[in-house]
């Protein structure tokens, strides 16, 4: 394409291998290589003129325009292109149908007893020591759990009537995945809680798949606090 | 451009434009070539969820934290210094690669775990089941159970049996990296799996020698 226009322009212009034009195109190599072409204020003049009565004739196919808008044309799609598969990677979790967000500043460490006005809670002041991550069989101390969500971690709680199998399958999944915790939640309103950091999804049963949404979405996902911190090493008991 | 060309129809318009629009031509479309190559050897280079790339940062994240878990319990059960600082060694490594591995995982915009289980990457089914401990079980991982026997051992039973299980740690980490390695091009991936061949290698020479040292059977 480079070889076409430069051959172009000098058929023009009486002393071939110095258009102004070509130079500029190619740019910085070859400024360094132009001690020939000093005069260069003579040559753009002549280079002026002489293609004008050139253009005149061949004005009727614009080919540049055509080839300049083209060329436009496909940078915006690109762009455009390029912007959406961005955004469709990061926006994933946003998504997830019935996710309740709610934005938590506090992050006090507290040994007594908080009252929190979610249930259960998904943010706010806690305990010193987190909850170690897996799976437990009786109920969690909510101050240690919410430090946990503040790691990354993302707590599955269920209510104590859920089915046996139902129990038995949140036990695999949160035992194979890293940053998550089970437990059983005596007074939930719905069958199965999951909680993140300011995050929130309530589902009927654990067969849901929006679970493992959730899961892919804040198991150490944006919403984390302190990225990198352990999810063990701290309580181990319930 | 109209304005300019009802102002002076005959004289402006038809010259000069021409060459620099040849000029402006050439250096868009030099741009769009550079920015289609750029997009394209990012989507390229993008690993996929479910590829070796990701599957690796994720379980070997998880196997890494596993060995700091227990590089800080020995660190708690023995003042003997070799294997204080071995275990010094582990924690910082390992834990460092963890967020290297992590920020790749923010990089390629995937998620940081996979319910789906395990290991799936290398052609192992999704483990399961009845496995109880975060993490669920990996080869070369301890158990539950051996973890709170660390944690109970005194002294010298404490850094022999530390041996012996990171010993068999590393070599399921060794085995793990050099699956990656037969599945990845990508550079960063490949770097750092080769260093943890060859490092965590180097390191079970080490414990094999510690271990007799301290006149305990081998591995």
């Amino acid at each position: 394409m480079s070889k076409n226009a430069r051959s172009n322009a000098p058929k023009n212009t009486p002393n071939k291998g110095k258009p102004a034009a070509g130079k500029s195109a190619t740019g910085k190599p070859s400024t360094g290589k132009s001690p020939a072409g000093k005069p260069s204020a003579g040559k753009s003049a002549a280079g002026k003129s002489a293609p004008r009565k050139n253009a005149l004739t061949e004005r009727q196919t614009p080919w540049g325009t055509i080839a300049f808008f083209t060329v436009i044309g496909l940078v915006v799609a690109v762009a455009i292109g390029f912007a959406f598969n961005q955004n469709r990677s990061s926006a994933a979790g946003a998504k997830i149908e019935g996710l309740v967000s709610k934005e938590e500043k506090n992050r006090d460490h507290v040994k007594t007893p908080v009252k929190y006005d979610t249930n259960p809670p998904i943010g706010g002041a806690h305990d010193p020591l987190w909850q170690n991550c897996g799976v437990y069989t009786s109920a969690l101390r909510n101050e240690n759990a919410v430090h946990s969500l503040e790691h990354g971690a993302v707590w599955i709680t269920y209510r104590p009537d859920l089915p046996q199998d139902q129990v038995v399958k949140l036990s695999a999944k949160v035992g194979a995945t890293a940053y998550t915790l089970l437990s059983p939640y005596p007074g939930l309103d719905a069958p199965v809680v999951l909680s993140a950091w300011g995050k929130q999804l309530k589902v009927q049963s654990a067969n849901d798949e929006r679970v493992d949404e959730f899961l892919r979405a804040f198991v150490q996902g944006p919403q984390t606090q302190e990225p990198g911190a352990a999810c063990s090493g701290g309580k181990a008991t319930a | 451009m109209t304005a300019v060309s009802e102002a002076e129809p005959a004289a402006a318009v038809p010259g000069p434009p021409r060459g620099r629009r040849t000029i402006i031509v050439l250096v868009v479309a030099v741009l769009v070539v550079a920015a289609a190559l750029t997009v394209w050897t990012q989507r390229s280079d993008k690993p996929a969820s479910e590829g070796p790339e990701a599957g690796f940062a994720r379980d070997m994240s998880v196997h890494h934290a596993q060995a700091v878990e227990m590089s800080f319990i020995v660190r708690d059960r023995t003042q003997d210094k070799p294997v204080r600082l071995l275990a010094y060694d582990i924690i910082n490594t390992q834990r460092a690669q963890i967020g290297m591995m992590t920020a790749w995982l923010d990089g390629w915009g995937l998620p940081k775990t996979d319910p789906a289980g395990p290991m799936r990457w290398m052609g192992h089914g999704g483990h399961g089941g009845t496995s109880l401990p975060a993490g669920g079980s990996m080869p070369g991982m301890a158990t539950p159970a051996q973890l709170a026997e660390l944690g109970k051992a005194p002294g010298r039973q404490a850094e022999t049996l530390y041996l012996r299980l990171m010993i068999a740690h590393h070599r399921a980490g060794v085995a793990m990296a050099e699956a990656v390695l037969g599945r990845t091009g990508n550079a960063q991936v490949t770097r750092l799996a080769r260093t943890m061949v060859e490092g965590q290698q180097a390191e079970i020479t080490l414990m094999e020698g510690m271990l007799t040292e301290r006149g305990a059977p081998p591995v």
